[in-house]
């Protein structure tokens, strides 16, 4: 017996620095006294968005491999795995957003980063294809500094071999929902990201190619307070909607029912 | 720096234009994307080679002097130049004309206003859109490309590279920073497959040319000719499937744990 608390009853908040109780995150991880909104794993973005218990994984029977070789790329992912309890940086399977069905991709920015790698790619194509088996809408919720380095061009072919798996989702048509959520950067953000039908940033979220430090690292520049921000993004018409984390859910739902497609389950 | 890095980079690397100028003589030339404005960095356009072949261009250089490395942004493509770039290849797809890219190209460019106006749109545009074109497509790369931009120009039927050209997802610049400065730059053009040997043995790249073959600018135009005749015989579909599969591929070489 000790007089500590559990590991994980305080955590500190990223942006303001505050302990917080876990009580205080809520249901929806948003700082008590910023208001940031705390990154969400794979399964808690899933536990917030689709209908409790509707959620069926696909198969996602790949791992990861350091086939190149990669300095400290091993621990890296062993460290990933460990963290999220995933195997890779995105969970896919098919659920329903009040009652109605869609294929859902959700990536991890807590699995090193989020990046693109050979087994996302895999995983994103394979849920598209289940899309167009059972027609069903897509839904893609973002997260990634961009392709993950440690896997080179193969990381890199990632970008144009989902495009074409979208092209022919876009074919059929089924719809595309794409959902940025923070950080969505670099080769995700310059391939599938804005390529939704509809595209929906969560607030607070970061979105661009090159990010702040990598610009300033570049040139002595003063980026505005709201650099890349999905408010700013959507004051520029990149953007559908910018919608809070609680209502999300509820406008995904919208979407869905507004293209009313039932599916061939 | 690298010495290999330092050819890349040179003044007087073999550039796009100057092959371009040899391959087209009287290209009419494509400027500008008609909404945000043009790229110096991009040479493009559409002509017919001296054997009659109608063809359309996309050049990438990095210019070779301080005036010209400036006004092109050192080759860092800005979101006019992929919109530019798209127009072209639409053009091409229109009027049933190859496409030819020679790029030597850094990554991407970080500034504010290319963010502002959608650089990761402009690239993903351009990806898409290379990688559904109904006509042969086919990139050389000169120097190097890496990244998405590159991919842009390099989602081809045919990937060629000078033998001494790199191809990565980032720069060896880039690779070295996620190291934590553990390794050198030279180190990291070592630690990824991104020299034209590598990825021609790994099958992402379909032909290597020596940068010092003798009459380096006509044996690639040589080259070119040669490959799209190959490719003539291909309709829409297949050369669009011939595509996607190549780098299906590449990508299907990665062991699956």
């Amino acid at each position: 017996m000790t007089h500590y608390p559990k590991t994980g009853t305080w955590t500190t908040c990223v942006a303001c620095g505050r302990h917080v109780h876990h009580s205080q995150w809520g249901p929806f991880r948003q700082c008590p006294y910023c208001k940031h909104w705390q990154r969400l794993t794979a399964q808690q973005r899933i536990d917030l968005l689709v209908d409790a218990a509707s959620f069926q994984p696909l198969p996602m029977p790949e791992r990861p491999v350091n086939a190149l070789h990669f300095p400290a790329y091993d621990q890296k992912l062993a460290r990933a795995q460990e963290r999220t309890m995933s195997t890779e940086a995105v969970v896919t399977g098919v659920a329903t957003i009040d009652q109605h069905p869609a294929v859902i991709a959700v990536m991890d920015s807590y699995f090193m980063m989020g990046t693109l790698n050979t087994v996302v790619t895999r995983r994103i194509v394979a849920a598209s294809q289940v899309a167009r088996k059972r027609r069903l809408p897509l839904i893609l919720v973002t997260t990634s500094g961009g392709a993950r380095m440690q896997e080179g061009d193969y990381a890199l072919v990632g970008m144009n071999l989902v495009l074409a798996e979208l092209a022919r989702l876009a074919a059929v048509p089924l719809p595309l929902i794409t959902v940025l959520t923070d950080p969505t950067m670099g080769g995700v953000s310059a391939s599938f990201a804005f390529k939704g039908d509809v595209v929906v940033a969560e607030a607070g979220a970061k979105i661009g190619f090159a990010g702040a430090r990598v610009i300033q690292q570049t040139m002595p520049v003063d980026l505005p307070a709201d650099f890349q921000t999905a408010e700013s993004l959507f004051e520029h018409g990149m953007l559908d909607a910018v919608v809070a984390r609680p209502q999300l859910s509820q406008y995904l739902a919208t979407v869905l029912a507004s293209y009313d497609l039932k599916g061939d389950h | 720096m690298d010495e290999r890095l330092k050819r890349l980079r040179a003044a007087d690397r073999i550039s796009a234009p100057t092959i371009i100028r040899a391959l087209l003589p009287t290209m009419v030339r494509q400027r500008g994307d008609r909404l945000l404005g043009q790229d110096a960095a991009l040479t493009a356009g559409f002509g017919q080679t001296a054997t009659g072949q109608r063809l359309a261009v996309l050049g990438v250089d990095r210019g070779n002097d301080l005036a010209s490395r400036r006004s092109k942004n050192g080759g860092a493509l800005t979101v006019p130049g992929y919109r530019t770039a798209l127009r072209v290849v639409q053009h091409a797809q229109k009027f049933g004309m190859p496409v030819v890219s020679l790029i030597n190209m850094p990554g991407a460019d970080a500034s504010p206003v290319s963010e502002r106006f959608g650089q990761s749109q402009a690239i993903a545009d351009l990806i898409a859109a290379t990688g559904q074109l109904p006509v042969p497509n086919l990139v050389i790369f000169l120097g190097e490309g890496h990244s998405g931009g590159a991919l842009g120009f390099a989602n081809a039927n045919r990937i060629m590279m000078l033998d001494d050209a790199l191809f990565n997802v980032a720069s060896p610049e880039a690779v070295a920073a996620i190291l934590h400065g553990q390794q050198t730059v030279s180190d990291a053009i070592d630690l990824l497959p991104m020299t034209a040997t590598d990825l021609a043995e790994r099958g992402l790249v379909d032909q290597v040319v020596s940068h010092e073959t003798p009459k380096l600018v006509d044996t690639l135009i040589s080259l070119i000719e040669t490959q799209l005749q190959d490719l003539s015989q291909w309709d829409g579909l297949a050369l669009i499937a011939q595509r996607e599969a190549k780098f299906q591929h590449f990508l299907d070489t990665w062991p699956i744990n």
